[in-house]
């Protein structure tokens, strides 16, 4: 009788047979895994495809205007007056208080002339860099806050973009603060730091705070809420300092 | 394609390894807790066929992504970056030799690696997601390893997806380990042999 097969042979023959099922029930993983890149190549496409071209100089929420569109991530910058010492972290009075900041003149990402000078309204100057990741978080913060409550129209806002390196990451800077939607008018710094000594800055990002007659009310570096953004554009509405003053974190220049 | 799709390309399969990690987990928990319920113990069995050619996959797709971010993109690598590429790119030849030779022993080479790999890029993330205010030690200014060269979604930095690359390779090499069932290559391999032994002496 031959219900009991040679037992060596079908040994490895239901091994084999074994083998064949498994090979079949790898399918699910490997295409499993087609799927998955598949589908984030597609994600990936459609999602950064759409809002590659942001287009500049357009209405922002905000009613102002959104940074014009340009390439330029360095501009030519021009300082006549005292510079503002360097801000010491930390210290319990800011030197450049009362100082009267200097002209700066420059131009915006495309070319066109944009300048900062005591006189006329109070304001409140930012000075950003690209890469810095506080930077990174306080832009659509401040952008959000405007968004909601509108540019203010006694106090002017302007905003200065420096330290760019296309060998930095979320370069050029022109394009990250039209994709945030930026309304602040920005000037470009040059490749030698002029506005950041001009301000005095040792940390990103750094806000100077300046009265309508030009003087220093107050300067401080690193990321605001936006209660400490209310109390700053406040401090430059009465040209008082904000109470306690403190910010949190921040980049090292460099 | 742009330096930005790629990133979300990047991030979105960081992703998923980290969902497999996950699920691989949840599911080694229900089996233990279930009392080894036999269809995951298939599933296991499955994946653990394909882990080292899985592992090898990762491994390969992670480090053409860090020589397009640093090649292509022109992002300077930092000093934890090339630590942990150290411990991802030989795993890219080394798993591909042990998927053309079927030898899931690599995994005791492999795994050690990863882990070290995975260490780095914990704390590498951790940094980049919460900066410290004084810097590190490891932060030069031509390549501060605090610099976010990606940030998708809010959290998914560079460092975080070496994170998921080495814990998947982790996760894959822990399930090479074969079981009983699984070791049904070597097995039949040794029974041809022996029965072509066998029928060559004449012996039935």
């Amino acid at each position: 009788m031959s219900n009991r097969p040679n037992r060596r042979a079908s040994a490895s023959a239901r091994v084999a047979a074994a083998q064949a099922q498994s090979r079949g029930r790898t399918i699910w993983i490997i295409v499993g895994v087609a799927v998955v890149v598949a589908l984030a190549l597609v994600i990936a496409v459609a999602v950064t495809g759409s809002d590659d071209a942001v287009e500049g100089g357009g209405p922002s929420p905000s009613g102002g205007t959104v940074v014009p569109s340009g390439d330029l991530s360095q501009g030519t910058v021009d300082v006549t007056g005292e510079s503002l010492p360097g801000l010491t972290r930390g210290a319990s009075t800011d030197p450049a208080v009362g100082q009267t900041i200097p002209t700066v003149a420059g131009e915006s990402f495309d070319g066109s002339a944009i300048s900062i000078a005591p006189g006329g309204k109070p304001k409140v100057v930012m000075l950003l860099a690209h890469w810095c990741p506080h930077c990174q978080a306080e832009v659509p913060r401040i952008q959000q806050w405007l968004d909601a409550n509108g540019m203010p129209s006694d106090v002017d806002l302007i905003a200065i973009s420096t330290s760019a390196s296309a060998s930095r990451p979320n370069y050029p800077p022109g394009d990250w603060l039209r994709g945030e939607g930026w309304s602040v008018p920005t000037m470009v710094d040059d490749g030698e730091g002029t506005a950041i000594r001009a301000f005095g800055l040792t940390s990103y990002p750094f806000f100077v705070v300046v009265d309508d007659t030009g003087a220093v009310v107050f300067r401080t570096s690193g990321e605001l809420s936006e209660t400490q953004w209310e109390a700053l554009v406040d401090a430059a509405r009465t040209g008082i300092a904000p109470a306690g003053g403190g910010s949190g974190e921040s980049s090292p220049a460099g | 394609m742009s330096v930005d799709t790629t990133s979300l390309f990047f991030a979105l399969l960081a992703l998923a390894c980290l969902l497999a990690v996950t699920a691989v987990a949840v599911g080694w928990l229900v089996w233990s807790v279930s009392g080894r319920l036999p269809a995951l113990t298939s599933i296991r069995e499955d994946l653990g066929r394909a882990a080292v050619p899985l592992a090898w996959l990762v491994a390969l797709v992670a480090t053409l992504g860090s020589l397009y971010f640093s090649e292509i993109a022109d992002f300077v690598p930092c000093r934890l970056c090339w630590y942990q590429r150290i411990c991802m790119y030989p795993l890219a030849v080394v798993l591909g030799i042990a998927t053309f030779r079927r030898d899931r022993d690599v995994r005791v080479y492999v795994a050690p690696i990863a882990a070290i790999g995975a260490v780095i890029a914990t704390y590498h993330t951790w940094i980049q997601a919460y900066p410290p205010t004084g810097g590190t030690s490891f932060c030069t200014l031509d390549a501060p390893c605090t610099e976010r060269y990606v940030w998708e979604f809010g959290f998914v930095s560079l460092p975080l997806m070496a994170l998921a690359g080495f814990l998947f390779i982790v996760t894959m090499m822990l399930l090479a380990r074969t079981t009983g069932g699984a070791r049904s290559v070597d097995v039949a391999n040794a029974l041809r042999a022996k029965e072509e032994r066998e029928l060559v002496n004449g012996r039935r």
